[in-house]
């Protein structure tokens, strides 16, 4: 076949070339894949000068696409072996693939033939020459691929025959290198101590106890043997590192973070953890509740402060939860299982807690201070209850502001911790804020000394303040009630609240305004009743007095008005002071009505109590007098006990009606002789003036004073009244006389 | 102020301070009224109220030498009672014995048993012990406390034992405990005095001013009412007398008398001179409320006031519960004018009465329906018709 192997070379292009000529394919599709590259580089591996390290290199390699179940020990020479027959058997492919490509070309050609026939004779001759001329080669080919396959073999065997006499060598390098690994290894060991030391000196306990760890097994198996020595020396230095860094867990001073480090470092060095674990939980919880004296520090520190440093609580605050909250994080993140999130947020929940009651307690307090700060200087001359009442009102009002806005500033600070508790918070102000009112509520009974199961040991202090400023501090307070009642609560607070709604309430709202009104507006009128009561309490001592005091049965003439009436009156002017002071002027003013009624009813009445009194003394009359003035009673009875209201007139009206008729009710408690009669007729006479000037409803007290003198003349044995002229004389006298004692309040 | 029922009324004719429960008449609801008038004949009424609880009747009048500033019937005999009387400045206190046969007789006197006249200042007030026989009297004057011993049989009494109370404290009245026969507690202008009979001393004191008027509780032993001028109406538990256990805004102007109930306590009755007579139940002491009922009253809670009667015309100073049927007061204004007022009860027997009580004419005027005990099932139904019905004061004690 050898011989053919030019010619047929040479038919076989002159074919193709014909062919290409024909159809043009490409030129150069056959044997182009004969690369010599394969081989050089197979060679070049097989050459005995080759790099250990590329050798290990393609150990690696190869160890992935080795077949499965060779001997590792084999491995390195099958693999060179391999390379070279990969390249074979791809060679092998390829020939196969020209093969079959030939076949298709060669059917193709038959096809186009065919097609040719036809048209030209002498081309179908020169197509089944050829064909018959490549079948030829085809199977040349055949023989050469055999040729093929014996070079491979014999290349085979020649690099098996490289491969044993290089195992060796290998082998012996492998060995070395182990070697070399166990003497570094040792090396190491023996080297630990040293390094363990320097690492303890430098701080670098990590790296320390890497190291050690790294040691740990090989002191396990050969600690007793060879490395004893190397052993204690590094136990010991690990005995340091273990003391350091439990010292650096337990030291406040290092930061959480290097702390957790430690903790964790003395874990691998399979300290026990446990011990230390609730050790360190100790530790924490420790430092929680110091981190809880914080905050409650700041709520003190922002309670004790003065205004001024109020706005900046707040601020403190939150800066200190943020602080605090961080520090949390960081050991959150190291210990998981301490559930620090869980212990700081109850922590901020109380801190927080305690920080709203606190605040809330001081404000209550700031208002009864401002309450008592004036109104409880006796000795200050020129104190006003305007003054007080405003200075309260303000102090209700801005503290109550005051605490909403620090809260809200806490909640607008987005802080974490706090964002958590954003619900709770806005429940607990909302709460706060109602029992701060229920018990500023308390705090005013209190003051007012109407609460004595509170005041149980104040209430001789409060005693000994005397009536006069009980009574006008009580004043205060009915008004102060009134304001948050009408003003404080629906417009500012309530106002502020719906603002700044939230939506977290689980069981509704915690504040309920309209409750707090209406606890307000009981105590308001309560304190006004109160005050009331005890005004006329303590007029009634004076009336009291001056009943109880003479022998009204054996009284004498009546040769002046009594001085009492100056002391009625005189307490009277006072109240009406007071009063004037803090509560409003009433809307019905009283010239008004002079003008109208009142003087009508005095002028109609004079005559007719004359008439009364004349026509009493015989039984038929004065049984028809009783008529008359049962009826006039019945008529006016609800006039007589109207319900107090804030106005300056109504407090002072009141007053003036609930003692008139403490002075029918002392006047019938006695007999009298005509005398004594003679002596109240003057009396009220005298009163009636200045009476109906203080008090609003001139009917009521005309009708009250008409009241007294007939409850004097049924309680008289001989109840013959004073001539008008003789009592004119006499008020005259007295009015004469006043006028000269005091001219300046004249 | 607004609901009280119409009262069952009477005339005197004069004006009058003081009317006292018969408690010895176990037959009949009556009382004795005595005027106070300066320059007439007085008298003393004996009333009845009728079978049938729709008027009262006179049962007996008795002309009195001088005017009745305190009258007190005896409490183990009905024809007994005594009186306090002043004229000008002349007073005393007496023991008086209404005539056997006063229904025959056209103009019956009063027998005059026994005189306390070893008074030397004004006298205050004639105390019975309220419950029981005893021969002891205890008598109030201004500065002292009198214990007679009476012999109602001899017709003699006589000072046991005197005390003063003390300079510059001017006692006004007092009441002796019902729970104990040797306790009496006295008022004064500024405090309130507790003393022991047997030996005559001034055990305890509570200092509170202006009392006007004092009840001892007859069912609750140390619970004690006191009525004042200004201040209202307080409770005090005789166990802790720092502070008053409770307290009641009292009336628009002095509150002249308190009385409790003698058979439902917490039930108290006040008369004052703003002309009305004020009904206030007391809420339960903490800790002991035995038979609170099923249904709560929400008014109760807040407002302790029952009702308010304020048909009168001048100031209220009599008052008594009748101790036969404890639903019953007496009630007289200084106009000289008993009025008894009925709270209608149905009693402890059940549905059957109050059903009728609901549906009778009579609740349709505005009464007040006391219930003691648990509401039987099949009358919460017509309980609810009660609002339609227009009666607004319902209480469930």
């Amino acid at each position: 076949m050898g011989n053919d192997d030019l010619p047929m070379d040479e038919k076989a292009k002159r074919m193709r070339d014909l062919l290409s000529s024909f159809y043009s394919p490409d030129p150069s599709m056959l044997v182009s894949n004969n690369s010599p590259s394969k081989y050089a580089s197979l060679d070049a591996i097989n050459t005995p000068s080759f790099d250990p390290d590329q050798y290990m290199n393609l150990l690696t390699k190869s160890l992935v696409t080795t077949v499965n179940g060779l001997d590792p020990d084999q491995s390195m020479n099958l693999l060179v072996q391999k390379s070279n027959l990969e390249g074979l058997l791809q060679r092998h492919v390829e020939m196969a693939a020209e093969i079959k490509n030939l076949d298709t070309d060669l059917q193709m050609l038959n096809v186009f033939s065919w097609f040719s026939r036809g048209t030209n004779l002498e081309h179908v001759f020169i197509y089944n020459s050829s064909i018959s001329r490549m079948n030829s080669n085809i199977v040349g080919m055949e023989a050469n691929m055999e040729q093929l396959l014996e070079k491979i073999m014999s290349m085979q065997s020649r690099s098996d025959g490289v491969n044993t006499s290089l195992f060796e060598k290998r082998e012996h390098i492998e060995k070395l290198h182990r070697t070399r690994n166990l003497l570094c290894k040792v090396q190491f060991i023996y080297d630990l101590p040293t390094k363990l030391n320097k690492c303890i000196k430098s701080g670098a306990y990590a790296d320390a106890v890497r190291f050690y760890t790294g040691a740990a097994p090989i002191f396990k198996a050969y600690g007793d043997s060879s490395f004893r020595d190397c052993k204690r020396a590094s136990e010991e230095a690990v005995l340091t590192i273990i003391k350091n860094l439990q010292g650096k867990i337990f030291s406040d001073s290092e930061s959480i973070q290097s702390r957790a480090e430690a903790v964790v470092l003395l874990k691998r060095l399979d300290f026990p953890v446990d011990s230390l674990k609730s050790q360190l939980l100790e530790k924490l919880e420790q430092f929680l509740s110091q981190l809880q004296l914080e905050q409650c520090e700041t709520a003190n520190d922002s309670n004790h402060s003065n205004e001024p440093s109020n706005q900046g609580n707040a601020e403190a605050t939150t800066h200190e939860a943020s602080v605090v909250w961080t520090d949390v994080l960081l050991i959150d993140e190291v210990l998981p299982e301490a559930g620090l999130a869980d212990f700081s947020l109850e922590a901020a929940h109380v801190a927080i807690k305690q920080y709203v009651t606190s605040r809330f307690s001081h404000l209550i307090q700031d208002i009864s201070d401002s309450l008592t700060a004036q109104t409880g200087e006796k000795d200050g001359e020129e104190y006003s209850l305007l003054v007080t009442l405003e200075a309260s009102k303000k102090t209700v009002v801005q503290g109550s502001m005051d605490i909403l806005s620090d809260f809200r500033q806490l909640l607008d600070d987005k802080l974490d911790l706090l964002m958590k508790l954003k619900g709770y918070i806005i429940d607990w102000v909302q709460e706060g804020f109602q029992n701060f009112f229920r018990s500023l509520d308390d705090q005013f009974l209190f003051l007012s000394g109407k609460n004595e199961t509170v005041s149980q040991d104040q209430g001789i202090t409060d005693g000994l303040h005397g009536e006069k400023v009980l009574a006008r501090l009580v004043l205060v307070l009915a008004q102060l009630s009134v304001f948050i009642e009408k003003s404080a609560i629906p417009r500012e607070i309530a106002a502020s609240f719906s603002g700044g709604g939230v939506q977290d309430y689980k069981h509704g709202p915690a504040f309920i305004p309209g409750e707090i009104c209406r606890i307000f507006r009981s105590t308001g009128e309560k304190f006004l009743h109160l005050c009331v009561n005890m005004k006329t309490q303590k007029i009634s001592v004076v009336l009291k007095k001056r009943f109880t005091t003479p022998n009204w049965v054996k009284h004498k003439e009546p040769r002046e008005v009594h001085m009492f009436v100056d002391l009625f009156l005189q307490e009277l002017e006072a109240i009406r002071m007071e009063v004037k002071q803090i509560l409003p002027q009433g809307l019905v003013h009283r010239h008004h009505r002079s003008e109208s009624t009142g003087s009508t009813t005095s002028s109609r009445s004079n005559p007719l109590r004359d008439d009364k009194l004349i026509r009493s003394n015989t039984p038929k009359g004065r049984s028809q007098l009783l008529e008359t003035h049962l009826a006039k009673l019945f008529k006016q009875k609800l006039d007589i006990f109207t319900k107090v209201e804030y106005t300056q007139e109504s407090v002072v009206t009141t007053i003036v009606k609930l003692c008139l008729k403490s002075f029918q009710e002392f006047v019938r408690l006695q007999t009298f002789n005509r005398s004594g009669f003679q002596q109240i007729q003057l009396d009220i006479h005298f009163l009636r003036t200045p009476l109906k000037e203080i008090a609003e409803d001139e009917a009521v007290v005309d009708f009250l004073l008409d009241e007294v003198i007939v409850a004097a003349s049924e309680r008289c044995l001989d109840p013959i009244p004073l001539e008008p002229p003789i009592l004119e004389k006499l008020v005259q006298a007295k009015l004469a006389k006043s006028k000269e004692q005091n001219p300046p309040t004249a | 102020m607004q609901g009280g029922s119409s009262g069952i009324g009477y005339g005197l004719k004069y004006q009058a301070r003081c009317i006292s429960d018969v408690k010895a008449d176990t037959d009949h609801t009556s009382f004795l009224t005595g005027t106070l008038s300066l320059k007439e004949e007085n008298e003393v009424h004996l009333i009845r109220l009728s079978s049938g609880g729709s008027e009262l009747i006179c049962e007996g009048l008795f002309s009195h030498p001088s005017e009745i500033w305190d009258l007190s019937s005896c409490p183990f005999d009905q024809r007994i009672f005594s009186t306090v009387f002043s004229s000008g400045e002349t007073y005393g206190a007496a023991i008086w014995q209404i005539p056997e046969l006063y229904g025959q007789l056209n103009s019956p006197q009063l027998e005059r048993i026994a005189s306390l006249d070893a008074h030397t200042c004004k006298i205050k007030c004639v105390l019975w012990w309220p419950s029981g026989r005893q021969d002891k009297l205890i008598s109030v004057d201004e500065e002292n406390l009198l214990l007679w011993s009476l012999d109602s049989s001899r017709k003699a009494a006589q000072v046991q034992s005197k005390e003063s109370a003390g300079m510059l404290h001017y006692l006004s009245g007092g009441a002796w405990d019902p729970h104990d026969v040797n306790a009496v507690a006295l008022t004064c202008d500024s405090a309130i005095q507790f003393w022991d009979l047997r030996t005559m001393k001034k055990e305890n004191t509570i200092e509170h001013p202006h009392v006007r008027n004092i009840d001892y509780d007859s069912k609750k032993k140390h619970i004690l009412v006191t009525a004042e001028d200004e201040s209202g109406i307080h409770i005090w538990d005789l166990r802790m007398p720092k502070f008053p256990a409770q307290e009641f805004s009292g009336h628009s102007h002095w509150t002249w008398t308190v009385k409790c109930n003698p058979e439902y306590d917490r039930l108290i009755l006040s008369a004052g001179t703003d002309s009305a007579v004020n009904l206030w139940l007391a809420s339960a002491p903490s800790g002991d409320n035995p038979s609170e009922s099923l249904v709560e009253s929400p008014t109760r809670q807040s407002n302790p006031l029952l009702n308010s009667y304020t048909d009168y015309e001048d100031s209220v100073y009599g008052l008594a519960w009748s101790s036969r049927e404890p639903w019953i007061f007496a009630s007289l204004s200084y106009d000289g004018r008993p009025c008894a007022f009925i709270l209608e009860t149905c009693g402890h027997t059940g549905g059957g009465r109050i059903s009728e009580a609901i549906s009778s004419e009579k609740m349709k005027a505005n009464s007040l329906v006391l219930w003691y005990g648990t509401i039987p099932s099949h009358c919460k139904t017509l309980l609810a018709d009660f609002e339609f019905i227009g009666i607004h004061t319902i209480y469930f004690i």
